[in-house]
């Protein structure tokens, strides 16, 4: 009954880049509007389908499967074929949403982008099919293909719509992760000629069970090597300290709205590619490097937290803060148990919501006053009290106060470490108070203090402006104080992930 | 009872309301604000006095599943909690009343209010928690009210830097109480009180461990109470409107810490070590704090320091196994210290300064606010039939009786600092002449006169509660049915009692020589010593010192790391750029058009493929 209900939702947004074509490319409102309205039909499928499973549907009705390119084997001819398959479970399911949610609130901060707003409302929606493809494909080659989507229009978006050097910044983009989906591309070649198919969930099951025979053997160094493949190809998206300097410049220099999908969903990317492909395709190999993984992310955790110290960039607070906490996706999954893959997988949606309110915020401020540099700013909760306080809101929310999302999985990811490798835990845990050192300095150096320079006059929020704040507000303290909303859906995801570590 | 989980509700809704519609009801704010907070307060008593009678009420639902693992949600009312409900509504009452005169005609009005409503629902959440998981959860909420008050004037400099240190101070302990609530849980498995008392009972976890999660715990509470070394915030957190010094940093918030370790003492008494390190901090806060507020000049500092020093009392007597002594101070301390505050808001606002050098004479103008003030410094310094001479007299009996002699003598130390500065404090303000003009000088509305009025009384009279004389009814209430919180009472020999009485008044009596009847010159102290002097003055250097060492050390780190970046990141960066440039430059010199040399590397190519597929049988891996 439900068959190509998925595909509609993954490229409903073709829809808009079909009718923006025949927009005039003056008519600015217009287009806005198409941008915006284009992304609702994903939107409005994605809740849907998140209410029905809450309601006990089951997600295998929305799986589709057509045959698409054979290359054929005398021994069985469904070997070696690459078919189109989408399909969902409860983790995918929940990006598919944040996907969703985050392109449409996008898509009206767009409304700050000053020229040719039809190609970016084009390659915009052009994001969006990649980025819900990503999550919606059933094998490798077809996630590749959705992959490398997100990466060409993101290039195009930074390169052409952002701030002064922005043609930097987007090479160093599309050189880092073209590099990282070079490494990708190989890891799914080797799996795809070794065992004849791409299929995510046959290929978990096959590398999984010692037992069973794939077509061609893949030793245990091989399985390492191929994993640590997918960390490379994954850490430099996610990005694993030290692959992390493209993402920086992109946070800065790239329009506001993109660093929102960017930093909300592209860099999740990375998660669910560690998560899905990682954790679930060579579990055993995962669990012996768990401790590697957890070392990493503790790095990440302070190494992030000092440098947003130091910066006077508003946003380059932010973008460390984004590495910060991406290592608490890192040592959730190092800690190899319930609590600490809950608390990462958590993390990966808290922080999409958290990390595209302070930037939508940013966006704001600088539409303003034209500046993102602390120093320069300072007593903004005077002219803009609104603003200033769902800043601090977020940034709370950041710093992990309780009763918003941040919390719940930093507090999960740090339990689940503190079972698995307590002084390590330790550690990190002084990354608690280096985050609160870092964001209050940068917030309250903006929002309090004297009113540097006559920002008196500047507006506060803007009614369509409220949309977007008030709607990841909701979420990230709906999920804060009743996380079951996310808790549920992942549940059996989890179950099927720790079953394979054995945990 | 069973309805108790509502009372944080009514400040949370006028939390709610406030922020939507605060600025249209401009100043009825304030009516949001207190009938909201009349509600929770009604109910609370109503609750306390149910409480009397019948037995503890707990209910809990699961909030998050994690695996196997349940984490719940609820609340309980036990004795501990049903007196702190009482305490918290009571004060957040009076206060909410109180902002309607302090507060009138700033522009910020229903932000002041909501904001009080923010924090008196994080109080009384947290006061109702049945385990440590939520109990730390209101903690960090209450935390961000205390910021938010604190920097509540955030276009001035030295709110803003207050309010950062308020919150990054507290977040240090609250690091020790994470790690800590952590560490229990994977030793009992769960993170209900009464399981880990029960698994503190049955002796399963190891007494290393026990006393490493209680001194990490104890962190969170030195933290949120001002204990030394983390009391620094307090002090500064004075930069915030005077009625939220009286609610937060006064009588509510900053007992939380005295609370958290009444609410899991059974935990700490099954560790000497950990005790004895609530019971050396307490006791070494309580005097280091006194000597500080000796000297100041500032009348809101003068009383933060004492109370931290009063906060350094409460953790003594929980540290000398005085369970009942310290919830008993931390009672009558919440109103004589909000009566306090709330008299030096009503000084402050009818001077407009705070440096109590430029006060004096104030007694003749102000015929309510002095004796009122004078009853508050009665109270705190110990004087016989004042509630603070009855819960001072209980920690000195916990202290003597546990056996911390030294410890002992240097609460009756403090007990004597206090009551010279504190007299010191009335006679600058209140006595001799005027040092500026206070012609001008008049009581203030009722609004705020009436709510002092209460805690007046309640600072003469809540005393009587628990008294050698007229029986232990708090004390024997508290401990009932529970042998790990030990006697609700100590018998002591009456010699403490005399001695605390004589040290009391030899304070006042030395403050009156110097600061009254000036037969003693003020530079006794300052002249004879000024070395003692500017060391109490500067506050023994202890925020210097951090500026030099912790905070040198992270931000050395960060620039450290931040050249690290620019030249060990940034190098992988050209590397692999330079590499790409590199690789495409030489490429592209071989598209020299030579048919010959594209044959020959092709043939190559083939070669090398061919030699490896020979040695490895075809596999590549």
């Amino acid at each position: 009954m439900n068959i190509y209900v998925l595909s509609f939702l993954v490229f409903s947004p073709l829809l808009g880049i079909l009718i923006l074509a025949f927009v005039p490319k003056t008519r600015e409102s217009v287009i806005k509007l198409v941008g915006f309205l284009a992304t609702l039909p994903a939107l409005i499928i994605s809740l849907i389908i998140y209410f029905q499973y809450r309601a006990g549907t089951d997600l295998s009705e929305y799986a589709e499967h057509v045959g698409w390119i054979k290359f054929g084997n005398f021994e069985d001819p469904n070997l070696f074929t690459i078919d189109y398959e989408l399909g969902l479970d409860g983790f995918s399911l929940v990006m598919i949403v944040l996907t969703a949610v985050l392109s449409a609130l996008a898509a009206i901060a767009s409304i700050h982008i000053k020229k040719e707003w039809k190609g970016y409302y084009m390659l915009f929606l052009l994001l969006e099919i990649g980025m819900l493809g990503v999550f919606a494909a059933e094998n490798l080659i077809l996630f590749f293909i959705f992959f490398e989507i997100t990466l060409i229009s993101t290039f195009f978006l930074v390169g052409k719509w952002g701030y002064f050097e922005k043609e930097k910044a987007a090479f160093s983009f599309l050189i880092y992760n073209g590099l990282g989906s070079a490494v990708l591309l190989i890891v799914i070649m080797v799996l795809f000629s070794r065992t004849g198919t791409s299929n995510i969930a046959e290929l978990t099951e096959l590398l999984s069970e010692d037992g069973r025979e794939t077509l061609l053997p893949i030793s245990e160094s091989a399985r390492f090597g191929l994993l640590a493949a997918l960390l490379i190809a994954f850490g430099v998206k996610l990005p694993i300290f030290p692959l992390h300097s493209w993402m920086l410049r992109v946070h800065v220099e790239a329009p506001p709205p993109v660093v929102m999908l960017h930093s909300g969903i592209l860099l999740k990317i990375g998660a669910f590619g560690l998560i899905r492909f990682g954790m679930g395709i060579f579990p055993e190999q995962f669990s012996k490097s768990a401790g590697l993984i957890a070392v990493l992310g503790i790095v990440n955790l302070l190494y992030g937290a000092f440098l947003a110290f130091v910066q006077k960039d508003f946003k380059m607070v932010l973008a460390y803060s984004s590495i910060s906490h991406m290592g608490i996706v890192l040592i959730g999954l190092g800690a190899l148990n319930e609590a600490g893959i809950q608390g990462a997988v958590f993390q990966v949606v808290s922080h999409g919501l958290i990390s595209a309110l302070l930037f939508f915020l940013v966006g704001v401020f600088y539409e303003r006053v034209q500046t993102s540099f602390i120093p320069n700013l300072g007593g903004m909760a005077k002219g803009m009290p609104i603003s200033s306080g769902f800043l601090l809101a977020g940034a709370m929310a950041s710093l992990g106060l309780p009763g918003m999302s941040g919390f719940v999985s930093e507090f999960m990811a740090f339990l689940g470490l503190f079972e698995a490798r307590p002084i390590l835990a330790a550690v990190g845990a002084f990354s608690i108070i280096m985050t609160a050192v870092y964001l209050l300095r940068a917030v309250l150096g903006i929002t309090f203090g004297r009113t540097e320079r006559n920002y008196a006059g500047v507006m506060d929020l803007r009614a369509v402006e409220f949309v977007p704040v008030l709607a990841l507000m909701g979420l990230i303290v709906l999920i804060g104080v009743y996380p079951a909303v996310l808790a549920e859906p992942l549940q059996t995801t989890l179950e099927t992930i720790l079953l394979g570590i054995g945990g | 009872m069973e309805n108790a989980w509502i009372i944080p509700l009514f400040p949370l809704l006028s939390f709610v309301i406030l922020l939507l519609f605060g600025r249209r009801l401009k100043e009825a704010s304030a009516f949001v604000g207190i009938l909201l907070t009349l509600a929770s307060f009604v109910y609370s008593m109503l609750v306390l006095f149910e409480r009397f009678s019948a037995p503890t009420f707990k209910t809990e639902a699961v909030w998050l599943s994690i695996g196997d693992i349940q984490l719940t949600s609820g609340f309980e009312v036990n004795q501990l909690n049903a007196l702190m409900l009482f305490i918290v509504s009571l004060v957040s009452f009076l206060v909410h009343i109180y902002s309607k005169g302090y507060m009138s005609g700033d522009e910020r009005f229903s932000v002041f209010y909501a904001y009080l409503g923010l924090f008196t629902f994080a109080m009384l959440g947290l006061v109702l928690s049945p385990n440590l998981l939520q109990t730390y959860i209101f903690w960090e909420l209450v935390g961000v009210g205390s910021f938010l008050l604190i920097g509540f004037y955030f276009y001035k400099e030295e709110a803003k830097a207050a309010a950062k240190k308020a919150f990054i101070m507290t977040r240090i302990g609250d690091a020790g109480l994470f790690i800590g609530m952590i560490l229990l849980f994977w030793q009992v498995g769960s993170f209900e009180y009464d399981e880990i008392f029960r698994a503190v009972d049955k002796g399963t976890i190891s007494t290393g461990m026990i006393t490493l999660t209680a001194i990490l715990i104890f962190a969170g509470a030195a933290g949120k109470s001002g204990q030394f070394p983390l009391h620094t915030w307090l002090p500064d957190a004075m930069e915030g409107p005077t009625p939220v010094s009286a609610l937060i940093h006064a009588a509510t918030m900053v007992a939380a810490g005295v609370y958290l370790v009444a609410a899991l003492f059974p935990l700490f008494t099954a560790s000497d070590t950990a005790l004895m390190t609530v019971a050396l901090v307490g006791a070494f806060t309580a005097i280091f704090a006194a000597s500080i507020g000796l000297v100041q000049t500032d009348i809101k500092r003068v009383l933060a320091y004492s109370t931290v020093s009063q906060l350094g009392y409460m953790m003594l007597a929980l540290g000398s196994a005085g369970y009942a002594a310290g919830i008993f101070h931390l009672m009558t301390h919440a109103f004589f210290k909000a009566l306090l505050f709330l008299a030096a808001g009503s000084v402050i606002h009818a001077v407009h300064t705070q440096d109590i050098e430029k006060m004096g004479g104030l007694w003749k103008k102000m015929r309510l606010t002095g004796p009122l003030f004078l009853i508050g410094t009665l109270a705190i310094s110990g004087v016989p039939l004042f509630s603070g001479f009855f819960s001072k007299d209980e920690i000195l009996i916990a202290a003597w009786a546990h056996g911390h002699t030294v410890l002992f003598w240097l609460a009756v130390v403090s007990a004597f600092f206090t009551s010279f500065y504190m007299f010191r404090l009335f006679f600058m303000v209140f006595s001799g002449e005027p040092r500026t003009d206070i012609s001008k000088v008049h009581e203030p509305p009722s609004a705020m006169t009436l709510p002092m009025v209460v805690l007046g009384i309640l600072a003469v009279v809540s005393g009587y509660v628990n008294t050698p004389w007229f029986g232990t009814f708090l004390g024997d209430w508290l401990t009932e049915g529970n042998e790990a919180l030990g006697n609700g009472h100590m018998e002591g020999s009456a010699w403490i009692m005399l001695v605390a009485t004589v040290v009391s008044l030899l304070g006042i009596f030395l403050a009156w020589l110097i600061y009254g009847k000036k037969t003693l010159s003020r530079d006794w102290l300052a002249g004879s010593s000024s070395m003692t002097y500017s060391i109490l003055y500067n506050k023994y250097y202890i925020d210097e010192f951090y500026q030099l060492s912790f905070v040198k050390i992270a931000k050395g780190i960060s620039n450290f790391l931040r050249i690290f970046e620019a030249f060990f990141v940034e190098g992988i960066v050209k590397g692999i750029a330079g590499a790409v440039q590199g690789l495409g430059k030489t490429g592209a010199k071989q598209q020299d058009g030579q048919v010959q040399t594209y044959g020959a590397v092709a043939f190559f190519g083939l070669a090398v493929l061919i030699v490896i597929f020979a040695l490895t049988g075809g596999y590549l891996l």
